[in-house]
């Protein structure tokens, strides 16, 4: 290969791990123009500027440029995710408040918003793949279609690991928020007087919510204040330990009952997901198992209509029989007959 | 030559799937999806590298000959991946005027010429579609990786570059000329990949002299060329660890005749001998009649079974160069340990089945959830692990019931120690009319071998007798005449091929080796332990690394690429041992060599070694080409 053009400079592609791939695409573009020159020269012309109008304007409703708008809406929802990730997983201290942290209102709506998004990226998809189905085009323009609505559904797919493993943490922070701040009125309440306990914690029962054992113990926990508030001049020295200690392990029960629901609770979490999976499977083994039943159906019609032939068969050679019989008694008869004629 | 060829090839290809940018490492980028077209060059080129789905995974969504019938996908890029020849260009033109695609990438094989170029100019001026093609690029990938470090030449077409087409005894200076052509583009391209020009050692008179002097200056023009060269650039400090440059030892397949018709007792070689093996993949028949047919049915259908040797099959990794009664026992073991898996995942499902309704279920839970868990999601890996001890299963057996057929192990045995000079046990004419031990082939390799080792031309008696008894059994004795004028050409009186000192140490004769229950008893076949020994090809490699002085090899030419004035002399300018070899085989190689070097390269630390020939063919191909070569 001369090199002997006098503008043209090749581009060495250079990267770390050396692949030598020449460009030549300005080589190829210095060809172009030394024939297009040879034809002036030789007077052969094209009309070259007629056809690059009309064929600019491609079809607005074809398969790729919807599939391309897919593209970018996904492209749009991973750009807005990433964009608010700091601010969504930012550990929001209980202390307080800094500007950028976000409400729980606001993380709400963005899960929401992003959940119903991805809902329709995906109606989209199956709608184009339903149309593209339909259409009846040649094979390879069906292949070619089939992959890149593959490629669009993984892409999507990426996207919506990013969002779940960003709500995954969240929801981690707040169980472990919940039970910090569980646990935090409680030390106040067994280190102040407990007089004005009771509205902290019945905001901390609040928050519980499900747990009616340990609310309940807390109502007693409350009411064992309450009493101790009315007799608290009568109380010995003793007593307010007794009650102390009643009060640890009251406090130490509860959390060993909290913990053993937070475990089952993560357990019920991953049998759901085996679930998902088992499910999975089971589907997929569903359509096995239709083949296997039609095969099946069919092999007991055969075996009927195989019964029924051999049942034929099986009268037809009684039949035979019979008649065989019936023409060798006929023609001893015949033969009887004959001899008695005869003589 | 931190990253293998393989590496770097695949590396190569990707980028150029990528548009000829380097493809990103971010996972959730934006897929673009293309069509890639091919000729055969390009598909045996891509084939061993990538699979279908890696390809799907960087957005192919379709891939085609460019030679077939296509049609219109009007908003899509088209990657094109072909060799410049004349066809090719026109088909290509073809498309252009046919406005197939949205735009059009072009990457050659090998390097184009300027006339193509303007060919293709032209047909895209005709098409009004100059703007579509976006970019054109010379990949400089002629030659196929098969192995981390190996490669060949070609795959298509071999029979222009083949030891016949060499050697013939009525080819003409054209013909040669252009051979000698194709072989150096491959190996300039070769060398392009690698980021290293190499310095170069060939023996004298003989084809692999004209291929490194052509090399020479081929690699010299372009490193003069300071505007265009294409040893420059970052790559070259950034990718090479060592300082120093690779060896690059040219030998021919005439200093050594006697290894390609050897049979051989490796695992990948063995795949290589006895069944169809091509570019990593092997094909096979199944069902074959071991069963007898009922009386009545019809005879069952074989079926081809194709498999994939990837380089992700660890087995595969770790056995090929292990000798067959190793492997045999290996996938005996890896079933073993499948089954326990197995049954692990299956009891764990009659606990569960059990302590369903149990209260104390939850404490039991824990423990098995997890269990459950992780049993579930093992489960892909298991199914992969099943399919591959299956492949291995197969061929195995295959290759276990010809060996068991043709007494391989015989064969191999007798050959060793003749390459070796050891005393033999038994005559060669009793072997050679023994009637079931072999095909008539594998008798005719056999003789050949001894034909080719033997110190003292066997008598004329002698001769006689040996080809009575071959013609008995049925050979074709061409190969025999060529051999003998191959061995009058070449200087046997020097440097007689001497294979070294091999052992072969039998382990029990009729040994039922492997354990009971096994699969595989191979009563009746011998366990031959080898000795490490070295072929000529590992020896001259040997030598010129290691500096050493040896007769053979004293007087082998010295290129060196980068000096300013080519010289006659032989004399190394440098002292230093080589770290790095790149030996390639004009003429043709084969497993044999290739495992023999590979043990080389793991007995010395810290040495590379890469094998690459011009093409590879099995026994059967060779002694077809020298039965050819000996009827002229």
């Amino acid at each position: 290969m001369t090199s002997s053009i006098g503008d043209v400079s090749v581009c060495l592609q250079g990267c770390s791990s050396a692949n030598m791939a020449v460009d030549i695409t300005l080589l190829f573009k210095a060809s172009v123009k030394t024939v297009k020159t040879r034809n002036k020269a030789i007077g052969i012309g094209f009309d070259s500027t007629k056809d690059e109008i009309f064929k600019r304007s491609r079809p607005k409703s074809g398969f790729s440029p919807r599939a391309k708008e897919v593209i970018s809406n996904i492209t749009k929802l991973k750009d807005f995710l990433l964009q608010h990730r700091k601010d969504y997983v930012s550990a929001g201290s209980l202390i307080s408040s800094d500007l950028t942290r976000m409400t729980d209102n606001e993380r709400d709506q963005i899960d929401q918003d992003a959940q119903i998004f991805m809902r329709t990226c995906s109606e989209a998809i199956k709608q184009l793949r339903n149309e593209a189905e339909k259409k009846i085009t040649s094979t390879q323009i069906k292949e070619h279609r089939g992959a890149v609505l593959d490629l669009i559904e993984k892409y999507l797919r990426g996207v919506c690991k990013l969002y779940s493993e960003q709500r995954a943490i969240r929801v981690k922070r707040m169980v472990d928020k919940k039970r910090l701040s569980r646990l935090a009125p409680e030390h106040h309440s067994r280190v102040e007087k407990p007089r004005e306990v009771e509205p902290v914690e019945g905001k901390t029962v609040k928050e519980e919510g499900s747990e009616k054992s340990v609310s309940e113990v807390l109502d007693n926990t409350v009411e064992h204040l309450w009493e101790e508030v009315r007799v608290e001049d009568e109380l010995s020295p003793e007593e307010i330990q007794m009650f102390e200690q009643e009060n640890q392990r009251l406090v130490s029960e509860m959390n060993n009952l909290v913990d053993e629901v937070r475990q089952i609770e993560g357990k019920v979490v991953e049998i759901s997901r085996l679930q998902e999976i088992f499910a999975e499977k089971v589907l997929q083994q569903e359509s096995e198992i239709d083949n296997i039943h039609q095969l099946v159906v069919g092999a007991t019609e055969n075996v009927k209509e195989g019964n029924e032939d051999i049942r034929e068969a099986i009268k037809n050679n009684a039949g035979f029989r019979v008649w065989i019989l019936f023409f060798l008694v006929m023609c001893s008869f015949s033969l009887l007959f004959l001899d008695w004629y005869d003589s | 030559m931190a990253a293998s060829v393989r590496e770097k090839q695949t590396v190569a290809l990707k980028r150029m799937l990528n548009f000829n940018a380097p493809p990103l490492k971010n996972t959730t980028a934006e897929p673009v999806w293309k069509v890639l077209i091919y000729d055969r060059f390009g598909q045996d080129i891509i084939s061993p590298l990538l699979s279908v789905k890696e390809l799907r995974d960087m957005g192919i969504t379709l891939h085609l000959l460019l030679h077939s019938d296509r049609d219109p996908i009007p908003d899509v890029p088209a990657v094109y991946f072909v060799m410049p020849t004349e066809e090719n260009i026109d088909r290509i033109c073809q498309d252009l005027r046919n406005q197939l695609y949205e735009s059009y990438y072009l990457n050659f094989i090998s390097a184009i010429s300027r006339s193509k170029l303007e060919d293709i100019a032209s047909a895209a001026l005709a098409a009004n579609a100059v703007t579509q093609v976006t970019k054109v690029f010379d990949q400089y990938l002629n030659f196929i990786t098969l192995e981390d470090d190996m490669f060949i030449l070609c795959h298509q077409n071999k029979e222009l570059i083949s030891y016949h087409a060499i050697n013939r005894a009525d080819i003409q200076d054209t013909d040669m000329e252009s051979i000698m052509d194709t072989i150096v583009d491959s190996l300039f391209c070769f060398f392009v990949t690698l980021g290293a020009v190499p310095i170069i050692r060939c023996p004298r008179g003989n084809a692999a002299e004209m291929v490194a002097e052509k090399l020479d200056k081929k690699l010299r023009e372009n490193l003069r060329d300071a505007r265009n060269s294409l040893f420059t650039g970052d790559n070259m400090a950034a990718g090479q660890f060592s300082f120093q440059r690779p060896l690059f030892v040219l030998a021919d397949r005439n200093v050594d005749m006697a290894t390609p018709l050897h049979h051989t007792w490796t695992y990948q070689a063995l795949i290589h001998d006895v069944l169809d093996f091509h570019l990593n993949r092997v094909m096979m028949e199944e069902g074959a009649g071991a069963e007898p047919s009922p009386a009545g049915a019809r005879p069952k259908k074989k079926s081809r079974r194709t498999y994939d040797l990837t380089a992700a099959d660890r087995f595969w990794q770790k056995h090929k160069g292990s000798p067959f009664p190793e492997v045999a026992e290996s996938v005996q073991e890896q079933l073993d340990r499948y089954r326990a898996q197995e049954d692990e995942v299956k009891r764990l499902k009659s606990i569960m089945g059990l302590e369903g309704e149990d209260e104390g279920a939850i404490s039991m839970l824990s423990d098995n959830t997890a269990k459950l868990t992780s049993a579930v999601s093992s489960l892909p890996e298991l199914l992969e692990k099943k399919r591959l001890i299956d492949l291995h299963t197969n061929v195995a057996t295959a290759i276990l019931d010809h060996i068991k057929s043709r007494k391989l192990d015989v064969y191999f045995e007798y050959e060793e120690k003749l390459m070796s000079k050891s005393t033999l046990d038994k005559s060669l004419l009793d072997i050679i009319s023994d009637p079931d031990a072999g095909t008539p082939e594998d008798k005719m390799r056999l003789f050949l071998i001894y034909y080719i080792t033997a110190q003292l031309v066997p008598s004329e008696s002698d001769l006689e007798q040996y080809k009575t008894a071959l013609l008995d059994t049925g050979c074709d004795l061409s190969p025999l005449n060529y051999i003998k004028q191959w061995k009058a050409f070449t200087k046997m009186a020097a440097t007689p091929a001497n294979y070294g000192n091999s052992g072969v140490k039998p382990m029990g004769l009729f040994s039922r080796v492997m354990n009971t229950g096994s699969q595989f008893v191979m009563e009746g076949v011998k366990n031959l332990v080898l000795k490490q020994h070295n072929i000529p090809v590992t020896r001259i490699l040997d030598n010129l690394m290691e500096m050493k002085s040896h007769p053979e090899t004293d007087d082998y030419r010295y290129f060196d690429p980068k000096m300013l004035r080519g010289s006659e002399s032989s004399i190394p300018r440098n002292k230093n041992p080589f770290q790095e070899a790149v030996v390639f085989v004009v003429g043709g190689g084969n497993y044999i060599e290739y495992q023999n070097l590979v043990d080389y390269a793991k007995s010395k630390q810290g040495k590379k070694v890469i094998y690459g020939c011009s093409e590879l063919f099995n026994a059967a191909q060779f002694i077809k080409q020298l039965s050819q070569l000996g009827q002229k």
